[in-house]
């Protein structure tokens, strides 16, 4: 009975975690592997320029659910604290990302676009991108 | 035209510009200005009204009406500001009334900004000195209170007209450093807390998740002596920022050659965002002027309710132990 209700218990975490989506974080090819750490400071346009090249981060737009797993995920920010962040970045000078209007059109962008970067279902994955980052939701 | 005239078309032309945003049939967001066509160029601005009261004094002022205008690339960019500051002010006391206007357009920042690689960026122009946290973004409706910290105003200038090198490092947390120069006449000195000719200061910075802690000195040297011209300050600050809470805290200190000017200048705040739009706020604040031998502790309680983050009511209270210092401020304010 008790190895049974391990056995249950172990099913469930892993189901779980299977049927978690998985998304990722792409990039032109000729765009250097990035920290956690730069991918954050790219998309709060701390950083603009890696190796000479202009990074142009890519969001999805605002009630997109996959921009709002990034947000929580990779910048660790919610919704409201980045909207008092782009708030105060107006003042500073700052802009926020350029919205896309989907992931199929960030992604276009990203293979024709050097130090482009944006964010997408993993199974839209293919060879031709440069994956820098993934995490599960 | 008078002065009543043109402050009533400025306000008005103001309110019809806001209301216009707020209602505009584009991409508009209120609170990240609009931009000039297809141009990379931003326009945008703020302002701000307050209410104290205070022992027997009330004040009622309009206290900035400002301008922005920023844009350009990732090599190069500008930024510009213009304020009107204290456009009008009055004060009754008892039977006593009194009304102040300054009509004169103050240049609060003009920069240009040439980003030289991804660790460096060197600006040059009228800014923000880049010291502790609440001087770069002290416009009434981003910061939490409407009144300022003490220590914000009395150690250092808040601005600086000459250049300023940043050096960034971003990989598994972010290091920065600033060094601040300025060695001639500044730009619109009557606007700033001291009017300076000389200022020289290096800052460092580090930022891991959601914390950030910066230690900054310097020297600065005031036009027209009070005591003494030249005069020295340093500043650590630290912050623990999450979706729920922020606490953050400053304390300084300013020494002139010959003498410790203050001793101590500090705070340390906590705001709590009960709602998105309701938010708490908590900050205890103390002092010691020796130059104006004046010293004080207090405490504010505060409340801002904003219905959209760009649009700030605000409330506080403040208990001092200095005698008949104790007041109620008020204000509305918003960035466009």
């Amino acid at each position: 009975m008790r190895h049974s209700l391990i056995l249950l218990l172990f099913a469930m975490i892993l189901s779980t975690h299977l049927i978690a989506q998985e998304y990722a974080v792409i990039a032109h090819k000729s765009t250097p592997i990035l920290t956690l750490e730069q991918i954050r400071a790219i998309y709060l346009k701390k950083l603009s320029r890696i190796n000479n090249i202009t990074m142009v981060p890519l969001n999805l737009k605002a009630n997109d659910p996959l921009r709002q797993s990034f947000e929580k995920h990779v910048l660790h920010m919610s919704f409201q604290r980045l909207k008092s962040y782009w708030s105060r970045q107006h003042y500073l000078g700052h802009r926020p990302p350029v919205s896309m209007q989907s992931q199929e059109s960030a992604l276009t962008f990203v293979n024709n676009v050097e130090g482009a970067l944006a964010y997408i279902d993993a199974k839209n994955i293919n060879d031709d991108l440069h994956v820098i980052y993934r995490w599960r939701d | 035209m008078s002065l009543k005239t043109l402050t009533q078309r400025a306000v008005a032309s103001l309110c019809l510009l806001v209301s216009s945003l707020l209602y505009a049939e584009s991409d508009y967001t209120l609170g990240e200005g609009l931009q000039v066509g297809d141009l990379p160029v931003y326009v945008g601005g703020y302002f701000s009204v307050d209410y104290r009261n205070k022992d027997d004094e009330q004040r009622y002022r309009i206290d900035d009406i400002a301008f922005l205008s920023y844009g350009g690339n990732n090599t190069l960019s500008y930024m510009l500001e213009l304020e009107y500051k204290e456009l009008y002010v009055h004060t009754q006391n008892g039977d006593d009334s009194t009304v102040e206007r300054d009509t004169h357009l103050y240049v609060e920042r003009i920069h240009l900004d040439y980003n030289m690689n991804e660790h460096f960026r060197l600006r040059v122009g009228k800014y923000n000195s880049p010291i502790g946290f609440w001087n770069l973004v002290h416009i009434n409706v981003l910061r939490e209170t409407t009144s300022n910290p003490i220590s914000s105003y009395i150690l250092y200038p808040m601005f600086t007209t000459g250049a300023n090198l940043t050096y960034n490092s971003f990989h598994k947390a972010a290091w920065g450093v600033e060094l601040i120069a300025q060695r001639g006449k500044a730009i619109d000195n009557g606007y700033n807390n001291y009017a300076i000719d000389r200022h020289f200061g290096v800052g460092v910075s580090y930022e891991k998740e959601d914390f950030t802690c910066k230690m900054s000195s310097g020297y600065f040297r005031k036009n027209q002596p009070i005591h003494d011209r030249d005069i020295y300050y340093a500043l650590i600050a630290a912050k623990y920022e999450t979706d729920s809470y922020t606490v953050q805290a400053e304390l300084g200190s300013q020494r002139s050659s010959k003498e410790v000017t203050t001793a101590y200048a500090g705070y340390l705040q906590g705001a709590y965002y009960f709602t998105e739009r309701h938010i708490g706020i908590a900050r205890l604040e103390a002092y010691d002027n020796r130059l104006l031998d004046e010293s004080d502790r207090f405490f504010i309680l505060g409340y801002t309710y904003r219905p959209r983050y760009p649009i700030a009511l605000k409330s506080e209270y403040q208990w001092h132990t200095r005698y008949r210092e104790n007041q109620l401020i008020l204000s509305f304010s918003v960035l466009f």
